[in-house]
């Protein structure tokens, strides 16, 4: 569904992201791992057409974003890392605005956006100023625009950042059911959240894949994602100290 | 099509969840009756008594008042619109809401266009006043309906070409103050421009001593010189039209204006594509 190839990013002279490639299977929950400026951030606004790539290539659903990059926004739906929202909008403005550009239609708006609302516990926010809610709603009405319309593709920056254990637990249990129709790539700090949510794990260090592949089950006794994340972190991705543990995983 | 109209109703709205909206109104309709009033004033003096203000006879009403008040309406739109197209790229940029509008299955043209039809949503508002001005004059010397409407089609015109410079320099702009100051200050030295060109000489500047060939060359800059002065700024061409003369060339000029700026812009929300690849 999702497929990143020999992707490069730079900035000016540094090289954010450097020649990597990865694909997602249609319905797979990914997680997507990383210490801080790995570029996690900037490769998920490569595929959602965002920044353009500096070389490489990424196809979504067959679609390559920069030959069509509509096509590909049509079946993406995108939270983004700061949430960013029209702040004087009340969250059914803005949802049904949202549902307008998503070319949902007319009849549809109120049902739809009334759906996705209820879905993210929005419903009692409803009218409320986007500019007067906590993070933890914001967050939640981020969401609620990347799911509307039902987009098969989904790229979630740090959904449950600032959200509280409750809200946490149903987020997670949201994507979780999202799952299996919908592909799923999801960035985070939380070490646990990959493995009670998703289905595989990339880790990206500085700007290179150092793993791709299912999430261990350190219930069978092997490493833990942890164990396996600290890793992965530490070897120095361009040499030749990389712990011999990592290329056979990677292979595997 | 009905994705331009989705974007620009939300723009639109949006001037009126915060007070811009009001406040640009309100400003304009102030300072608008002002004018109004106070070249009414002035004209009624001058026709009681036109030898003591340099008339030989009582002033042609459109020369005297309707013209000059309705260039002055498109003069000061130049310096409000600064306050209505600031907002319209720098604030998506500055405050992030730029990452969802070209993440969303949006086109450039959707963009541009749904918030430039957005600004002279605004601009359409404030033309009632002028309209209501113009009425009223109308009950005191007969004007031609079709005056009024070339009239406020004079100003309309103006406020086409500004906005469509205003939003340019929005889109090139990091914050909403910049963008705003920015475009003040091109506009007021575009107006200044204006005034300097008609005072500028006609005569070739070089002194006579100096080489044909020299004269001559100094001659062809010195005209080109003037006439970008004199024929490029926005209120140049409103006055014929404010009279009642519709010539193509002054329509076309404000325009070509208008296209000219939403080109840049495009390039502008374009070069996102290249820069920094």
């Amino acid at each position: 569904m999702i497929e990143v190839m020999n992707l490069t990013k730079n900035y000016g002279s540094l090289r954010a992201v450097d020649g990597v490639s990865f694909t997602i299977p249609a319905g797979r929950i990914t997680g997507f791992l990383g210490p801080n400026g790995a570029g996690k951030s900037t490769i998920m606004r490569v595929i959602t057409g965002f920044t353009p790539a500096s070389g490489g290539k990424v196809e979504v659903a067959g679609f390559d974003v920069s030959r069509q990059p509509l096509e590909v926004k049509r079946r993406i739906g995108y939270l983004p890392e700061h949430v960013p929202l029209y702040e004087e909008m009340t969250v059914r403005g803005f949802l049904r605005f949202v549902a307008g550009i998503k070319r949902i239609s007319r009849e549809n708006h109120q049902s739809e956006t009334d759906q996705v609302m209820e879905r993210c516990g929005l419903t009692v926010m409803a009218n409320r100023i986007i500019g007067n809610l906590s993070k933890g709603y914001r967050q939640r009405v981020g969401l609620a625009q990347a799911l509307l319309g039902n987009p098969p593709v989904l790229i979630l920056d740090e959904p449950t950042v600032g959200l509280d254990p409750r809200q946490i637990a149903e987020v997670r249990a949201m994507i979780r059911s999202l799952g299996g129709e919908h592909t799923i790539l999801l960035s985070t700090h939380i070490l646990p959240e990959v493995s009670m949510v998703c289905d595989s794990v990339i880790i990206i260090h500085r700007g290179r894949v150092v793993y791709d592949g299912p999430v261990p089950d350190s219930g069978k006794g092997g490493a833990s994602l942890e164990e396996l994340f600290m890793r992965a972190v530490a070897a120095d991705p361009a040499g030749q100290d990389e712990p011999a543990g990592i290329r056979r995983e990677k292979e595997a | 099509m009905s994705r331009i109209w989705t974007v620009c109703r939300r723009e639109f709205i949006s001037y009126f969840q915060t007070p811009v909206g009001y406040v640009a109104l309100g400003v304009y309709a102030l300072i608008c009756g002002l004018a109004f009033v106070l070249s009414l004033f002035m004209y009624a003096k001058v026709s009681v008594q036109p030898p003591a203000y340099g008339y030989t006879s009582i002033p042609n009403f459109g020369e005297a008042l309707v013209s000059p008040y309705l260039v002055f309406c498109g003069i000061l739109f130049m310096f409000l619109s600064p306050l209505i197209t600031m907002r319209l790229l720098a604030e998506e940029r500055n405050r992030g809401t730029l990452e969802l509008l070209l993440t969303w299955p949006l086109t450039d043209r959707d963009i541009i266009f749904g918030k430039y039809l957005a600004a002279v949503g605004m601009l359409l508002l404030m033309m009632p006043v002028i309209a209501l001005h113009l009425f009223l004059a109308s009950r005191f010397r007969p004007l031609e309906p079709a005056a009024i409407a070339l009239g406020v089609a004079t100003v309309v015109l103006m406020g086409l070409a500004l906005i469509s410079l205003g939003m340019f320099i929005s889109a090139v702009s990091r914050s909403q103050v910049v963008a705003g100051t920015l475009t003040f200050g091109v506009n007021l030295v575009m107006y200044i421009a204006g005034n300097v060109g008609e005072k500028l000489p006609q005569r070739n500047p070089a002194p006579e001593g100096w080489p044909e060939m020299l004269r001559a060359g100094i001659g062809a800059v010195w005209e080109l010189f003037r006439g970008l002065l004199t024929q490029l700024p926005l209120d140049a061409h409103a006055r014929d039209l404010t009279l009642g003369v519709a010539r193509p060339r002054d329509i076309v000029y404000y325009l070509l204006f208008a296209a000219f700026f939403l080109f840049l812009t495009f390039r502008a929300l374009e070069s996102r594509h290249w820069r920094g690849k």
